[in-house]
């Protein structure tokens, strides 16, 4: 039995668990929900030694287990998967695996030996491997899920928790997911899942867990509690928000949305291609956005969508291709989907990140000479509107909170007054009530005669907001038609064309 | 001639192949360590000192490989305990050793004007081998640091790629988060690393002074610690392209002495210049930073 | 705003406290070697301040360092670790040694203004040279500048010992500059002259251009965040090739004020290492050029000391290298951990903390 007691967890002044109780049994799978800042990644963080508690003690099968230390966890019997990858790019699967627990303490490798080991257990799984000998990096989002839970299953471990698995795996790996879920449970192990899924945390779950600032608000068996009640105990009020559901169908954009008849295009993407790693990157990527219009781009996370923005932000140049933006390039704004590599600067104070903007540098520099005082009044007036929790214009970007900062960003986008605005992830890790408001500004932008491409993992988003759909697989974009708006159309698109080898 | 210079270059190749090979390990390992000249440079004086107070060279390659390490475990505490920028660090400890070295050097020793020498490691002929014409010297009649340094190439290549240690010391170089998940713990692997490099650098250091010459003068290293570090950039991160690299520039070093050779039409600056020279020319043709380590350079602090 | 302040005073007490490490590390060494620190420090401060010929020979020592220090902010600004600043300051002093002698005929300020000229375009060479190769070739420019270092170490003795050697041919030095390139000492005996007052406009120069132009804005930027830089159309290239070769421009002038005023013809020997003790300099001065005028005395002062202490206590001068890598080691260690526990206290929240944990910043999640 995995047990936490009165886990305690304070980050500078914000309380991220607060004496949080939490049990898990053997051949149990348990999910853990909850709002984005409720504490669900923390608390894992600490049962896989990664974080220490302020107080509190967790405990495996009655022995107390040593925290703060990932290898201590491992050693206990508790392994881990995080959203983000922990691979080994440039080594190949089977170093990767070796690493793990298939390796064995001899002074020669025996990559083969491990490799078998992994085949067996792969076999088991109904999971796929890579070639002999293919470095990671040039593998798919799905495969290196799926190398990462062989790594974790590699420990033989007693605790296996998953921090949003499904996220990445395409709707059709989904079933060989759950089922190697279920195997393992029968085996008498534990299963830990984060998920925002309700109705797939009721579905695969046998109990669920709802934290609510950093508190267990409840913990229910799955059969006896519905997506709804899941959704109110997250939340904490009835008057709420939209549930979230993977099931959702057509979703009618309310009444602030864009109408459906849209302005001249103001981004025209011709035949894009962008060949790297060995492939097509982007291949033969062809739409446009008219003004007034939010273009949605669906899609699981690496299939293209970041080198899409890389090459529209001018990173990259494209192998092949154009791209136009009406009236000229420096009307079009990103912002990207890692904030903290390629949006803020973390040591800079907050008017000298808006100048990151080239529009916002261009509005304060007279012949080359920057109007301080100008700039300094210009963001404090943006703080002022939006408004950004800050200690001043002058303060560092990395005192704001997250929530903080991507209003920041979105600000900084906006205020070079760009026709065309392209977003990533925009409102990942933003709590609901930052959600809605991002989510506001961009309907208020395209009502302005503004076009804008959404680029987004989370289908809510897209169903509420876009006017029309695309969806990005494998480097290609597919339009979807208004009957393919439902989310398991949009699934099976995604997955179809993504049919990993 | 020919004779004479490929013997030069294999001696002159030997300090930067020790000096580099240390470096392939700690940059295999995520570290960029600069302060190789000022380690090799403590080396160099006190292999000298030791071998001169103690009448014994042994103690002497003790000595120098001890103050290497030392300078490195300073460097290490700085850059993988404190995440301090590395390039930084390893130009403060080399600005550090140039002192050191030098007040010591004149407080010891005084301005007498005099050359502090020793009898040097004399250099040990591999019998008849040594006697075949034109390489025999400079294969098999060299000091056995000479051969020692050599002999490390294939070793340490094995050492990278096919074991274990290798395989997790390349982990830590590559992503040291998620090394450090898996337990392998790379700050103890970085200590490591520097701490062999330490005794290579040692050795390095001791051959200007306790073999190649057997005196020390302020600065002896001249440079050949920044050489070594072109040497795993143009070496690609292996071993066996290090020992290449080391030969080519220990030939462009070995010229200043062809010079005698080539008349004086050519200023002899000339050729105190090429192995630098060389080493920019060739960097900036291979210079490219694409098979170095993900996280070379980078300063990690583990969470 | 008080965050900011608070900053400020911090990083200027780590300054002052890792010379004050430095002091007391020295101390311990000094009496390892037997020798009495307050005798070697006492010495010290006579011949840097002790009267007014050593307190203006403190300030002609520190001219070149303000010059190099200067050279080091800036690159250092844009993460560039230009250690080349010596070789950078050679070359434009062998341009200036080369071209002063030709100056007869000109006035005065034209002169000077050419020799200056002389001395920002050879720096600029030096260090646009290894900008270039950064930029162009991936090659890493501590690597670069520091064989270029050697390089024109070799480049300026085959100068004094070839081409420009003066006719009698008697010892290496170049002939000497026209008179109306030489800047004049006032108040003599001292050996004061305008050169500190150019280095001080300079420092104000590179304080305005970085940080109230576009282009230092730039700069900083890319020093702080390369990528993020990049995805905001700033021409990574470009400033990078302009900054080294500013950043070696200003080395360069430092070379030709030294030829102006002091030496007035080329030697073998034109920098005593002031290119890495440059280092030293700017990192005390935090990279803001308008500090590095009092960082750049506080060294020139240890040097011009050095001298007297050698003859008083018999330690070599090679000391000041030991303070300046010691006090280069405690500034950034202080740093280091400082940086940490303010990150700790600015960031008083979940994702501030879970960025400086290392964990998936991007979730979010807390």
């Amino acid at each position: 039995m995995l047990s936490a007691t009165a886990i305690t967890r304070r980050f500078g002044r914000t309380l991220a668990l607060d004496r949080v109780d939490f049990r898990a049994y053997p051949g149990e799978i348990h999910a853990l929900v909850g709002e984005n800042g409720a504490g669900k990644s923390t608390l894992i963080n600490i049962f896989a030694g990664r974080l220490k508690p302020g107080s509190g003690t967790v405990a495996l099968n009655g022995e107390a287990l040593v925290t703060g230390s990932a290898h201590a966890a491992l050693k206990a019997g508790i392994a881990a998967v995080y959203q983000s990858p922990m691979l080994f790019e440039r080594m190949s699967w089977e170093e990767n695996l070796a690493l793990g627990g298939f390796g064995t303490r001899t002074l020669l490798n025996d990559l083969a030996g491990a490799a078998g080991r992994a085949r067996t257990i792969a076999a088991g799984l109904g999971f796929k491997l890579p070639p002999d000998g293919a470095p990671v990096e040039r593998r798919s989002v799905g495969e290196r899920v799926r190398l990462e839970i062989l790594r974790a299953l590699s420990f033989e471990p007693r605790v296996l928790i998953l921090d949003e698995p499904t996220g990445v795996l395409a709707p059709a790996e989904l079933e060989a997911f759950v089922d190697t879920l279920r195997r393992l449970r029968a085996a008498g192990r534990i299963v830990v899942i984060i998920t925002h899924k309700l109705a797939e945390a009721i579905a695969v779950a046998d109990r669920v867990t709802v934290l609510r600032h950093g508190r267990v608000v409840a913990t229910r068996t799955a059969g006896e509690t519905s997506a709804a009640e899941l959704a109110r105990l997250m939340i904490g009020d009835v008057a709420a928000s939209p549930t979230k559901s993977t099931k959702a169908r057509l979703r009618t954009p309310d009444d602030s949305a864009p109408i459906a008849v849209h302005g001249a295009p103001a981004l025209v993407v011709e035949n894009l291609t962008l060949a790297g790693e060995g492939r097509r990157l982007l291949d033969g990527v062809s739409f446009s956005v008219a003004a007034g219009e939010i273009a949605g781009v669906a899609g699981v996370d690496g299939n293209g969508q970041r080198e899409l923005v890389e090459v529209m932000a001018g990173l990259r140049k494209p192998t092949a291709g154009r791209l136009r933006v009406v009236p000229d390039r420096q009307a079009l704004a990103v912002i990207a989907q890692n904030r903290d590599l390629d949006g803020l600067i973390l040591d800079m104070p907050l008017w000298e990140n808006l100048l990151l903007a080239r529009a916002v540098r261009e509005r304060f520099a007279r012949r080359g000479w920057l109007q301080r005082s100008s700039a300094m009044a210009f963001c404090a007036g943006v703080l002022d509107r939006y408004p950004i929790r800050s200690a001043g214009a002058a303060s560092l970007a990395a005192a704001l909170s997250g929530g903080n900062r991507q209003r920041l960003a979105v600000a900084r986008a906006l205020a070079g007054d760009p026709r065309v605005l392209v977003v990533h992830d925009v409102c990942r890790g933003l709590d609901l009530h930052a959600t809605a408001e991002v989510h506001r500004r961009l309907r208020e932008f395209a009502a302005a005669g503004g076009a804008v491409l959404l680029i987004s993992s989370d289908l809510d988003e897209l169903m509420a907001l876009s006017s029309s759909l695309h969806v990005m697989t494998r480097g290609r974009l597919v339009a979807a038609t208004a009957a393919d708006r439902d989310a398991e159309r949009i699934g099976l698109l995604m997955s179809g064309a993504a049919a990993e080898s | 001639m020919l004779e004479s210079f490929l013997a030069s270059t294999i001696a002159m190749a030997t300090p930067i192949l020790l000096a580099a090979l240390g470096e392939l390990i700690v940059e295999r390992s995520g570290v960029l360590n600069i302060g190789i000249e000022g380690a090799m440079l403590v080396a160099a004086f006190c292999g000298l000192a030791a071998t001169y107070f103690s009448g014994s060279i042994a103690l002497g390659l003790l000595a120098a490989c001890a103050a290497a390490m030392a300078l490195n475990a300073l460097l290490a505490l700085l850059v993988v305990n404190f995440a301090v920028n590395q390039v930084v660090a390893g130009t403060a400890i080399d600005i550090l050793a140039l002192g050191l070295t030098g007040v010591f050097y004149r407080q010891w020793f005084g301005v007498t004007g005099r050359a502090i020498t020793i009898a040097p490691m004399r250099p040990i002929a591999l019998g008849p081998l040594a006697r075949i014409p034109l390489i025999g010297r400079a294969l098999f009649d060299q000091s056995v640091l000479v051969y020692l340094a050599f002999a490390l190439v294939p070793i340490v290549a094995l050492a990278i790629s096919c074991t274990r240690y290798g395989l997790e010391l390349r982990a830590a170089g590559e992503r040291p988060e998620a090394a450090d998940a898996l337990g392998l713990g790379v700050y103890r692997m970085r200590w490591q690393a520097l701490m062999i490099a330490g005794v290579l650098s040692g050795l390095a250091g001791a051959y200007l002074t306790m073999a190649y010459s057997n005196t020390f003068v302020e600065g002896i290293s001249a440079g050949r610690g920044y050489v070594a570090l072109s040497v795993v950039i143009v070496g690609r991160w292996n071993a066996w392209g290090v020992g290449a690299a080391s030969i080519l520039f220990g030939a462009a070093i070995a010229l200043q002495f062809g010079l005698q050779a080539f008349g004086s039409a050519i200023p002899y600056q000339f050729f105190l210049a090429l192995p630098y020279a060389l080493t920019l020319i060739v960097l900036a043709f291979m210079g490219g930073q694409a098979d170095a380590p993900s996280a070379l350079g980078e300063p990690y602090v583990r969470s | 705003m008080g965050g900011a302040i608070k900053w400020r005073i911090a990083t200027m007490a780590t300054s002052l406290g890792a010379i004050a490490s430095a002091i007391a590390i020295i101390s311990i060494v000094l009496l390892a070697l037997g020798a009495s620190p307050l005798a070697v420090f006492s010495d010290l401060w006579q011949g840097a301040f002790g009267n007014w010929l050593a307190a203006t020979d403190t300030l002609v020592k520190s001219t070149p360092l303000v010059f190099t220090g200067l050279a080091i902010a800036i690159a250092f600004q844009g993460a560039l670790w230009n250690i080349g600043a010596d070789g950078q300051l050679i070359i434009g002093a062998l341009a200036a040694g080369a071209i002063g002698p030709a100056l007869g005929g000109w006035p005065h300020p034209i002169a000077i203004a050419l020799m200056m000229a002389a001395g920002a375009a050879g720096g600029a060479l030096w260090g646009g040279l290894a900008g270039w190769l950064r930029a162009r070739r991936e090659v890493n420019e501590v690597i670069s500048t520091i064989m270029l270092n050697f390089v024109a170490v070799q480049i300026l003795s085959w100068a004094v010992h070839g081409p420009l050697m003066e006719p009698s041919r008697s010892f290496p030095k170049s002939v000497t500059i026209a008179p109306t390139a030489q800047l004049a000492f006032y108040l003599e005996p001292s050996r004061l002259n305008v050169g500190m007052v150019l280095a001080l406009v300079f420092a104000v120069g590179c304080h305005l251009g970085l940080f109230h132009s576009a282009r230092g804005f730039e700069l900083r930027a890319i020093g702080r965040n390369r990528r993020a830089s990049a995805f905001f159309g700033i021409p990574i290239a470009r400033i990078t090739v302009a900054a080294m070769a500013l950043s070696g421009a200003l080395a360069g002038v430092g070379g030709a004020v030294q030829v102006s005023a002091i030496t007035h013809r080329l030697y073998e020997t034109m920098s005593p290492g002031w290119g890495y003790e440059a280092i030293a300099v700017a990192l005390v001065a935090r990279l803001n050029p308008l500090a590095i005028v009092p960082a750049a005395i506080l060294f020139g002062a240890l040097d011009n000391g050095s001298q007297a202490m050698q003859r008083a206590d018999a330690v070599s001068p090679v000391l000041v290298n030991v303070i300046q890598g010691l006090v280069i080691i405690i500034l950034v260690a202080f740093d280091a951990v400082a940086a940490r526990g303010m990150r700790g206290a600015l960031l008083g929240d979940a994702e501030g903390a879970v960025a400086a944990s290392g964990a998936a910043a991007e979730a979010g999640d807390a």
